[in-house]
């Protein structure tokens, strides 16, 4: 008998433990550290804890409405009309209206916007354009549209970051930018009550303090996942979303699309899959991944450079500049590309850093969200070369891929997983569609 | 230039080629044992240095020891060797190379592929030649880099411990101005380091001229860079240590004794060129200083020797100058002059016998005027005698005869008596004339210069000779005169005088008649007047004796013609000579100064 109330009081006490566990609790500040700064785009980690888009993208890449309620096309995609959550407030009380929206979209979009005009109406924001803009909303859930307060109802310009998202700016010192929980945040308040988040922090020192316990969530850049998995530890990571591409300039000798052709060729993305990024991610040659498109693997990604010998035709192609957006692997990819090509006749010249300019810049993109056709164009958008893809049927994505790429603007290589490494009292962290990690669902272990 | 003043530069000059010779020698002996001590200098930092160069080498060789024998670089060249797997070393050689100090570290794979690199880490997967490199010893290397650029390093090579096949590590320094600054200097010395930036593949012989933008030092650019172009231009063509003085302005101080040592790779090419420069700032200050001394004294020395000289050339030369001084009184007449006589060395012994020459001289002159005195006189009263005696004979014969025919009668008487008179009248004009010219002689006045051209003299002469007389024989006289002017400085009256004597003379020498040529010219800066006559002319002992006073050849001459014309000519500062010969008539030629233009 009383070996069964044993047993039984040890069931009890276990399912309690267990209920335990698998509810968050409220409090606590979370500890992160980025390698980078928290506001730059696209993937800067305190954008999406403070502010919100009309629309945004669940973990699946569907698209889900935010501060826009619903919103439907007119005019064969021509005039999209937003409908405005109703009752949501910036963080500093002001009400989200129409116009705020409108002047938040003036501000992060003044010129070669993917729309001819944006207005306010009541509660609408209705975006028109001369050509069809078939992919707006999903576009409009990107990190460049996100909405932030202009102007507060007094006319005055916020002192810091007003937003709508689940937590609000407190302060910058020495380093770390710290968010409290905005308690009347229209999705609901996120558990942590602040994140503190330590910028432009070596990923090695983040590992350390990972180690010791000093912050919660760390960035593992695609390089180093092995090394991390190998290292045990706590690594969550996203699917390969981030597409590597080697942006062309059309000027110059860089204006003959057979030059461009040439260095296409002469990339080695082996090298650059299985060294330099430690075999993550997958090599490609089309701007969507396979998964997303199912058409990827027609683009032939094998190096060629007899090719490239043959189409740049001994063409004293002079000097040219590369630059690549980020630190440490983005560097060596870029040097090793100018190598690649240095062997097919090229000489290239890594560009000193802050130099405006550059022939050949190695880039990142985000490839986020289910639709094909959205994603791409998103990917135009980025690479300053928009135009509206309104192709639906994967046999018309493909054969608009394929056009794009035949321009050889834009050199696709590697798609590359994000990661982040969790400590051991983090609970509930998971991956947005972007990669990065949704911190405001996240709570901590060990608060009370 | 008188005896004391060449005493004086005698002396100076043997005591100043003296001083400067020993000077010179002194000074080139220092020069030799300073540019020897310089050397010596320059070969001993040098010897330092490449001492500490290869301690450099040794210290990068037993870095790249250290790494290999890391059990975490044995691990990895295991890992590396089973697995085939280099991606998870990639960044391997950068945390190696920082950890052991090195800028230049790859780790190859046993096929020669890079695995890492930490200089260029996107050059994974390339072979690596130096790889090879069996040698022990570390070596020169020219290493590309990622910006294009290329640095020269000092590698070594060693495979890591225990990995067969063999993982190699090849690692090194960089040589640049941190590597220079690096190096222990000495006070006052200077390194730099040539090295062209594409150097490798060059071979040093054919590689491009020097450009001082590839010299560095260790602050940056070398001073006076282009200076060493020579330097290291001959290094690398040769391949061997040069050294040489460079002067790196105009100044002596600014020069440096510079070594140029080659450094060269596995294969024997120049790579670059390593300059060891010592300032000679305080050598030549110290030379300068002795050298400045050492002209001191040179000129000290020679001041007093001229001051010696002085003194000596005037007390050797004083009784000399003394002696000079007497005998020029002596020989312009002032006979008693006498020298002083100081103590007993052959100065003084001549200057005794001058003085006793003197004495006697003065004793035998006045002898010799005495007897010249008697001689005059006698030969006066014999010419006296010889001329009065010749017309006193007819006088005594005519006054004898005029009282011999008192006895005849009155008629013959008369005759008699005016043949007498007229004969006695004739003859004391002779007498008179001959008194006349002797008293000629002896009042020969004084020439009073003027101004006149020697052709109007001649054609003076000339207009009175010309018409001749009826009664004697036919004498033509004609001139020859130059068209220049002839000026001179002459008394026109002795002048024509001396010219009509000489005229006259030649009218004497031909009694048979001819002519008498007057000629006049130019003759450099004298004006020659020549008078020629076309008689019989005179022996050679005739006109050695001509000019001597009271000697004639004409019966009736008193012979004191052309001894006025001599002492006419010789008033004028001139010269009279005779050419003639048996039969061709004779020629009087006058050479007097010219007067300036």
């Amino acid at each position: 008998m009383l070996r069964r109330l044993a047993i039984s009081f040890a069931i009890v006490i276990a399912a309690t433990g267990a209920s335990a566990r698998t509810r968050p609790h409220y409090g606590g500040t979370v500890h992160v550290e980025i390698a980078g700064d928290a506001w730059e785009r696209p993937a800067g980690l305190a954008r999406r804890l403070v502010y919100d888009g009309l629309t945004q993208m669940d973990a699946s890449g569907a698209l889900r409405p935010a501060l826009a309620l619903t919103w439907e096309q007119d005019n064969n995609f021509h005039r999209w009309q937003f409908r405005l959550r109703p009752g949501v407030r910036f963080q500093d009380g002001t009400a989200v209206t129409s116009v705020n929206i409108v002047s938040s979209l003036t501000a992060s979009c003044s010129a070669n916007c993917p729309w001819d005009a944006v207005k306010a109406v009541g509660p609408l924001v209705i975006f028109s354009n001369a050509s069809p803009m078939p992919n707006l909303p999903a576009l409009l859930a990107s990190d460049q549209f996100l909405i932030a307060l202009t102007a507060t109802t007094e006319g005055r310009t916020p002192a810091s970051a007003v937003g709508t998202g689940p937590y609000q700016v407190n302060g910058f010192s020495n380093g770390v930018l710290t968010l409290t929980a905005n308690e009347n945040c229209w999705s609901g308040r996120p558990f942590s009550d602040g994140i503190e988040i330590r910028v432009r922090r070596a990923v090695r020192d983040q590992w350390l303090d990972l180690g010791l316990a000093r912050a919660d969530v760390v960035e593992v850049p695609a390089e180093q996942l092995r090394q991390a998995q190998q290292q045990r530890l706590s690594v969550i990571q996203s699917p390969a979303l981030v597409l590597l591409a080697l942006q062309l300039s059309d000027t110059g000798v860089l204006g003959n699309v057979k030059v461009r052709s040439a260095i296409a060729a002469a990339i080695d993305r082996s090298a650059l899959y299985n060294v330099i990024f430690q075999k993550q991610g997958e090599v490609t040659a089309s701007l969507l991944p396979q998964k997303m498109s199912g058409y990827s693997f027609l683009f032939p990604t094998d190096r060629d450079v007899n090719k490239a010998h043959e189409l740049r035709g001994g063409l004293a192609a002079g000097a040219l500049t590369m630059s690549a957006e980020g630190e440490g692997a983005m560097q060596l990819a870029a040097q090793r590309i100018a190598l690649n090509l240095h062997e097919a006749g090229f000489n290239v010249q890594m560009a000193t850093p802050g130099a405006q300019h550059s022939d050949l810049v190695l880039r990142q993109f985000l490839v986020s969200g289910n639709d094909c056709g959205a994603a791409m164009e998103r990917i135009l958008w980025d690479a300053g070369l928009f135009a509206p893809v309104s192709e639906q049927a994967p046999e018309d994505l493909y054969k608009r891929e394929r056009s794009i790429l035949d321009n050889h603007r834009i050199v696709p290589l590697l798609d590359l997983p994000r990661g982040y490494a969790i400590g051991a009292r983090m609970r509930d962290v998971h991956l947005r569609a972007d990669g990065s990690p949704d911190l405001s669902a996240a709570s901590l272990e060990d608060a009370r | 230039m008188s005896l004391r003043q060449k005493l004086l530069l005698l002396f100076s000059l043997t005591v100043a080629a003296a001083v400067a010779a020993v000077s010179w020698t002194v000074l080139l002996r220092v020069r030799q044992i300073f540019e020897q001590r310089d050397k010596d200098e320059t070969a001993l930092f040098v010897s330092q240095f490449q001492r500490e160069f290869q301690h450099r080498s040794a210290d990068v060789a037993a870095a790249i020891d250290r790494i290999a024998g890391q059990e975490r670089v044995r691990n990895m060249a295991f890992e590396l060797v089973q697995s085939g797997d280099t991606a998870p070393f990639l960044n391997e050689a950068q945390t190696l190379a920082q950890d052991a100090r090195l800028d230049f570290l790859e780790i190859i794979e046993p096929d020669g592929n890079i695995v890492s690199s930490a200089q260029w880490p996107a050059r994974f997967g390339y072979q690596e030649p130096a790889a090879k490199e069996e040698a022990a010893q570390p070596f020169l290397k020219r290493e590309e880099l990622p910006d294009g650029s290329s640095a020269l390093g000092l590698f070594s090579v060693r495979a890591i411990h225990g990995s067969e096949p063999a993982v190699k590590l090849i690692g090194g320094v960089r040589m640049d101005r941190t590597f220079l600054a690096d190096l222990p200097v000495a006070p006052g010395m200077q390194m730099g380091l040539y090295s062209e930036a594409h150097g490798e593949q060059a071979d040093s012989t054919n590689s491009s001229g020097f450009d001082a933008k590839n010299f560095v030092g260790p602050e940056g650019a070398v001073p006076g860079g282009a200076k060493y172009a020579g330097l290291i231009d001959s290094a690398r063509k040769r391949g061997q240590q040069t050294s040489g003085i460079l002067y790196l302005t105009s100044r002596r101080e600014e020069s440096v004794a510079a070594t140029a040592i080659p450094l060269k790779n596995s294969a024997g090419n120049v790579l670059a060129v390593l300059t060891v420069a010592i300032s000679r700032n305080a050598l030549v200050a110290e030379q300068q200083q002795i050298r400045t001394i050492a002209y001191g004294v040179a000129g000290g020395g020679i001041l007093l020797a001229i001051i010696f000289s002085l003194w000596i050339a005037a007390r050797v030369s004083r009784p000399v100058e003394e002696l000079a001084h007497a005998a020029e009184a002596v020989a312009s007449g002032q006979w008693d002059a006498r020298v002083p006589v100081r103590g007993s060395d052959e100065v003084s012994v001549l200057a005794e016998s001058f003085n006793h020459m003197t004495e006697q001289l003065e004793t035998q002159r006045e002898s010799l005027v005495q007897s010249e005195r008697v001689a005059a006189w006698r030969e006066l009263a014999r010419r006296l005698a010889h001329e009065l005696k010749n017309p006193l004979f007819p006088l005594q014969l005519t006054v004898e005869n005029l009282a011999r025919a008192r006895q005849l009668p009155a008629a013959e008487f008369d005759e008699v008596f005016n043949e007498s008179t007229h004969t006695l009248s004739m003859e004391i004009g002779n007498l008179k004339k001959i008194i006349g010219r002797f008293s000629d002689f002896s009042k020969m006045p004084k020439p009073e210069l003027e101004r006149i051209d020697a052709r109007d003299a001649v054609l003076r002469v000339r207009g009175l000779y010309a018409a001749g007389t009826e009664d004697g024989p036919t004498v033509d006289v004609v001139t020859e005169l130059e068209s220049a002017p002839m000026p001179m400085m002459a008394d026109p009256e002795l002048l024509h005088r001396a010219l009509s004597n000489l005229v006259l003379n030649a009218k004497d020498a031909m009694p048979d008649g001819g002519t008498v040529t007057i000629a006049a010219r130019n003759r450099e800066n004298k004006i020659e007047i020549r008078v020629s006559d076309t008689g019989q002319g005179m022996t050679p002992e005739e006109c050695e004796r001509l000019f001597t006073p009271y000697y004639t050849t004409k019966q009736h001459g008193t012979g004191l013609g052309l001894a006025i014309v001599q002492s006419v000519v010789a008033d004028h500062a001139g010269t009279i000579s005779v050419e003639s010969g048996e039969g061709q008539g004779a020629t009087f030629v006058i050479a007097l100064p010219r007067a300036d233009a």
